[in-house]
């Protein structure tokens, strides 16, 4: 027991180096990996159903692309303007600019929201034109500054994310990225697929059709007939208004309102119609006078009767007016915003709330094999450096017993950060393999000092000996594994690119280093050297 | 095998004034190579496209391309092609990395790539003008954050004016001999290298911490405690210098561009670092524990 208690430290590296062995190595132990067959679940890699360890690779050493954007649009904060004029100024604003209403956006105040804010998502207005068109239609904004507010960023990375989950994208992912000084940028990283494809899956639009069905047919069987294309369609968009509740208002675009209003006066709704049941695989299954239905891929995502005021505007061609019409959800359920918000993501089908400026893109993409060959050649660099450091110190101290234990103390510091790593999920990536050279070299350069500092002249014959040289020793190390930290500190929080995952595999391995095995190795020398008398 | 021990150096040969000479001329001279480099260009180091923008693209070929033949590919001016060396089991013989400034469109030159026969498209990498320009005002953050972090460090530590200042003024010239020494060999400052800048500061205060502790805090005589710092010390930096050329080299040589810019900027740093340690850090030492303390 007592020869336990003396090397606690050794029993701490050796638990340590245990623990992280089975973080590599045994599938499923890491949170969100799955234990059959070693799959990782969310994890990047599909190529091989089979892994050796749980490392998680990044594109730089697995392959993929990854886009890193601004969005386009300029914002007007500090716009006072309450939900129920949202549409009105939404559509004065559009005007005033000569732009479709689709890209502009009215932010009315609300719970999470003191001022409102307008947004323009287009490239071709200036933060003066939409100064102008505000102050024509009597507001005063704040401040307009680029960029789009933040709704509009976490709606971006819903509707991207949606978007990478149905296309099968494995271990893809979407951020915004914040750099100091307020600018935001959306990150999007995926495994398996070059920078084109990777494109097409952000552009794509699934297909929205709008069905009228009614009693049409012979002997008053239903028909289905389109009555309005989705790009004929301005705008989509869930509001909260005061008097109606949860609601989604879709807007005709003017020049598609008439024809709109034709075809459903035509299809006998010019009065209204009551929508009781709808069965889209077997229409002759509705019953009630006829419904307006909206789907997405061929799903339904709404079957709605027309009211009778709506009906008469179709009849009376009032619509085209102001060609807004609204499903309203039922106060009664459950969650309507949710509901609302769910059939305004649908109708939208996958379209980017704002384009992204992939001219400003700051991004990568890589070949898997050429990944492939930059993870061995790596792996070649870091153990040709791990045999130079060798041989440096073999020379200098010409002592196996203090040599090998140096380079394996070492190394195990490398073995317990790749477990943290594999533990943790991190995406590992060239930056990071440079942090784990840069860890093997302060802690040999740690190791040195404490093998200097013991095997100094004079034996070690007691312990306590051991205890204030080793004491001595410490005071060095942890100064200068502070100044380290200290050093690498500022590239953890600033997003500069890859080098935030080197400072952060850098400090864990300086402070793994410094807590556990760098005090282990000073006990296994104190072991050999005492052995020797 | 060869055998290598720290040389004892006799430091009474040389007075103060000789031995603090040599680094700093050297600095002298490191600065006013970047000054003379700022003026002229307009910032103290060549940027690379990290911080400028541009593109860069891996094309894998079976047969061996000429420049012109690369550059031909492409309707905007190419800036640099290097060919990187491949192991046997790779799928392409040759692969060259070739680098566009900011005006070229990614979308553009990777299609040219494509729709070129015996041209693959390996890997593609680019910087919006905006995101580099961040990516510049970040970095000068960052380093400067963490300079003005080790200096308050280092006075923490030691609580006494000059050793304090001695390890602020070695890590400074450690940082501006390498980027001095860039701009002569035409080496273009990216993330890597600002990466290995952070680094060299971690790297430069070791043995500075280590030479100041030994001479202020334990008893023996200067030259006793400088032989023992210096024995240790020696050692460290030597172990590292050849792990980083060691990387240098070998990253080099595989085309790894972030790896070999962190081993050669470190290979300069810790050799500048062995210069400023025992030559200037040193003498200040002197001067601080025989004459300072009197004052």
């Amino acid at each position: 027991m007592s020869t336990l208690r003396e090397n606690w430290r050794v029993v701490a590296l050796v638990v340590l180096l245990v623990v992280s062995a089975t973080a590599l190595f045994v599938p499923g132990v890491p949170p969100g990996t799955s234990a059959d067959e070693g799959t990782t679940v969310g994890g990047p890699q599909t190529e091989s159903a089979t892994q050796l360890t749980n490392l998680n690779y990044g594109i730089q050493l697995s392959g993929g692309t990854r886009l890193r954007a601004p969005i386009v649009g300029i914002t007007a904060e500090g716009v006072n303007v309450t939900a129920n004029d949202a549409t009105q100024l939404e559509q004065t604003v559009a005007d005033e600019l000569g732009i479709d209403t689709i890209d502009i956006r009215v932010r009315p105040i609300s719970n999470d929201r003191q001022m409102g804010a307008v947004e323009v998502v287009t490239e071709n207005v200036t933060q003066q034109e939409l100064r102008a068109a505000l102050e024509a239609s009597g507001h005063q904004p704040e401040t307009v500054r680029d960029g789009v507010t933040r709704e509009t960023r976490q709606e971006m990375v819903e509707t991207i994310d949606e978007k990478l989950r149905t296309s099968a994208l494995s271990g893809a992912s979407v951020q915004i990225v914040n750099v100091p000084g307020g600018e935001h940028f959306v990150s999007i990283t995926a495994p398996d697929r070059d920078r084109e494809e990777l494109v097409d899956i952000l552009n794509e639009r699934g297909v929205v059709k709008i069905y009228a069905v009614y009693q049409g047919g012979e002997d008053d069987s239903y028909v289905r007939e389109e009555v309005l294309q989705r790009s004929q369609m301005d705008d989509v968009s869930a509001a909260d208004r005061e008097g109606v509740g949860w609601a989604v208002y879709i807007t005709v675009r003017r020049d598609a309102a008439d024809e709109f209003a034709q075809r459903m006066v035509d299809a006998g709704f010019g009065n209204g119609a009551r929508c009781e049941n709808y069965n889209h695989s077997d229409i002759q299954q509705t019953t009630g006078d006829g419904c307006l239905v909206h789907t997405l891929n061929g799903e339904v995502v709404t079957a709605r009767g027309v009211r009778t005021d709506l009906g008469e505007s179709f009849a009376n061609g009032e619509f085209a007016n102001d060609p807004v019409y609204v499903i309203p959800i039922s106060n009664e359920a459950q969650d309507p915003a949710e509901q609302a918000n769910e059939i305004e993501l649908n109708l939208k089908a996958g379209q980017l709330p704002a384009p992204l400026d992939l001219s400003e893109d700051s991004g990568a993409s890589l070949d898997p094999a050429l990944a492939e060959q930059f993870k061995q050649n790596s792996l070649l660099t870091g153990l040709l450096a791990v045999l130079a450091v060798s041989l440096v110190v073999y020379v200098r101290y010409k002592r196996v017993e203090v040599v090998v234990p140096m380079v394996v103390t070492a190394l195990s510091e490398v073995f317990i950060l790749l477990g943290f790593v594999a533990f943790v999920q991190y995406p590992l990536n060239l930056s990071h393999l440079a942090g784990f050279i840069a860890v093997i070299g302060t802690g040999v350069d740690d190791l040195i000092i404490i093998a200097d500092e013991i095997l100094q002249e004079g034996e070690v014959e007691t312990g306590r000996v051991f205890q204030s040289r080793f004491r001595k020793a410490f005071w060095v190390i942890g100064a200068a594994a502070a100044t380290t930290i200290m050093a690498m500190s500022p590239l953890m929080v600033l997003p500069l690119g890859d080098l935030s995952g080197f400072a952060i595999i850098t400090i864990v391995g300086v402070l793994i280093g410094v807590l556990v095995t760098r005090p282990a190795y000073g006990d296994i020398l104190r072991n050999l050297v005492l052995d020797e008398d | 095998m060869f055998e290598f021990e720290v040389p004892e150096v006799d430091y009474t040969r040389y007075s103060n004034r000789q031995l603090v000479a040599v680094p700093l001329a050297v600095l002298v001279l490191s600065l006013a190579v970047i000054g003379g480099w700022w003026a002229v260009t307009g910032a103290p180091v060549d940027r690379g496209i990290d911080f400028t923008g541009g593109t860069e693209l891996t094309i894998g070929s079976n047969s061996t391309l000429t420049n012109d033949e690369i550059a031909g590919t492409f309707n905007e001016p190419v800036v640099s092609i290097q060919g990187i060396t491949t192991t046997s089991d790779a799928t392409y013989q040759n692969q060259y990395v070739v680098t566009f400034d900011n005006s070229a469109d990614v979308s553009a030159v990777r299609s040219a790539v494509q729709s070129t026969d015996g041209m693959t498209l390996l890997g593609s990498g680019t910087t919006s003008p905006l995101f580099g320009s961040q990516n510049q005002r970040l970095a000068v953050i960052g380093v400067a954050v963490a300079f003005v972090g080790m200096s308050l460090l280092a006075f923490a530590f030691f609580r006494t004016f000059v050793p304090s200042i001695a390890i602020v003024i070695s890590a400074f010239s450690d940082i501006m001999i390498p980027l001095a020494i860039m701009n002569l060999l035409g080496i273009k400052l990216s993330l890597g290298i600002v990466a290995a800048f952070l680094m060299l500061i971690g790297y430069s205060v070791d043995s500075d911490i280590l030479l100041n502790n030994h001479v202020l805090r334990r008893s023996g005589g200067f030259y006793e405690s400088t032989y023992r710092a210096m024995r240790t010390g020696v050692t460290m930096t030597l172990t590292s210098i050849a792990a980083m050329a060691v990387m240098a080299i070998s990253a080099t040589f595989f085309g790894i561009g972030l790896m070999a810019d962190i081993g050669l900027i470190l290979v300069l740093g810790l050799t500048a670092d062995l210069m400023n340690t025992y030559m200037l850090n040193v003498t200040l030492l002197r001067w601080y524990k025989y004459e300072g303390v009197n004052r």
